[in-house]
């Protein structure tokens, strides 16, 4: 099931030696687009965004290559979404119908139908929203995602089982309310 | 299964980040602290440049007082010369 997407694209994207602003270049979108998938709120993605890159900045001659940069990424980024998540708790409110969607070059399929899969999923606990991220926006296998988000893979396919029914099941409901 | 694979995958698309956000980073990167090896590797330099300094007054020191005392058992060996040459010339007369 898993195409070749995001995940080889962005390792092509960042041969090894990259400067700092290279590397946020060709990964700013990534990065963001996961804080923003995850949290659906704009300045929230960005704090998220910068943060992670400013720790980047003061990382990188730990890092062995820009393929390495790609997975570190990845994996700061999902967590630290978690736990800004987790930080704001309670105060955190899903204004979707708020927010202004960032832009997209030409952003496919319904959008209706991308509007509610997005409020769903931004419904859905942290762990399982994260890996639905980053398996479709991203394009990772479940052994790409648990090495991420560290945990193990069996943990990953049920998360993706259990939040992909839910998600379809919801979908063939609302469909049914419209018609 | 694929279809709506496909769904989510057009509803998790990439999105673009504000278009300031690049700018925003790197200035901020430029006003980061520096880390804290940096600043322990120039705490260290400069330690070791004032002991350096300290260390090649002291080195001069003594290279002065060599000279000194070098010229005074000069000026005690002239003087010794002189007084006997006056004290012979006096035992003469």
């Amino acid at each position: 099931m898993p195409t070749a997407g995001a995940a080889t694209e962005a390792n092509v994207e960042c041969p090894p030696n990259m400067t700092f602003a290279e590397l946020l270049r060709a990964n700013q979108s990534m990065v963001f687009s996961l804080a923003y998938h995850f949290l659906r709120d704009r300045g929230a993605a960005e704090e998220v965004a910068q943060d992670v890159f400013l720790r980047l900045h003061g990382k990188l001659d730990d890092l062995a290559d820009s393929r390495h940069v790609v997975f570190w990424l990845r994996k700061v980024t999902s967590h630290r979404c978690i736990d800004y998540a987790r930080k704001r708790g309670s105060q955190f409110t899903i204004a979707l119908d708020d927010t202004s969607e960032p832009s997209v070059a030409s952003q496919p399929g319904d959008p209706l139908l991308n509007r509610r899969l997005q409020q769903l999923i931004a419904a859905l606990p942290e762990k399982p929203r994260m890996v639905m991220v980053l398996r479709y926006q991203e394009d990772l296998t479940p052994e790409e995602i648990s090495e991420v988000l560290e945990m193990p893979v069996r943990t990953v396919k049920s998360h993706l089982h259990r939040s992909l029914a839910m998600l379809r099941e919801k979908i063939e409901r609302s469909m049914g309310d419209i018609r | 299964m694929q279809d709506f694979e496909q769904q989510l995958r057009d509803a998790l698309a990439r999105k673009e980040q504000p278009p300031y956000f690049e700018a925003k980073v790197l200035a901020a990167t430029r006003r980061q602290p520096k880390p804290v090896f940096l600043r322990w590797a120039f705490a260290t330099a400069s330690a070791l440049l004032i002991a350096a300094g300290i260390w090649t007054d002291h080195r001069a020191g003594i290279q002065a007082k060599e000279q000194l005392e070098l010229a005074l058992r000069v000026t005690v060996t002239e003087l010794g010369k002189v007084q006997r040459t006056v004290r012979a010339s006096t035992e003469e007369e």
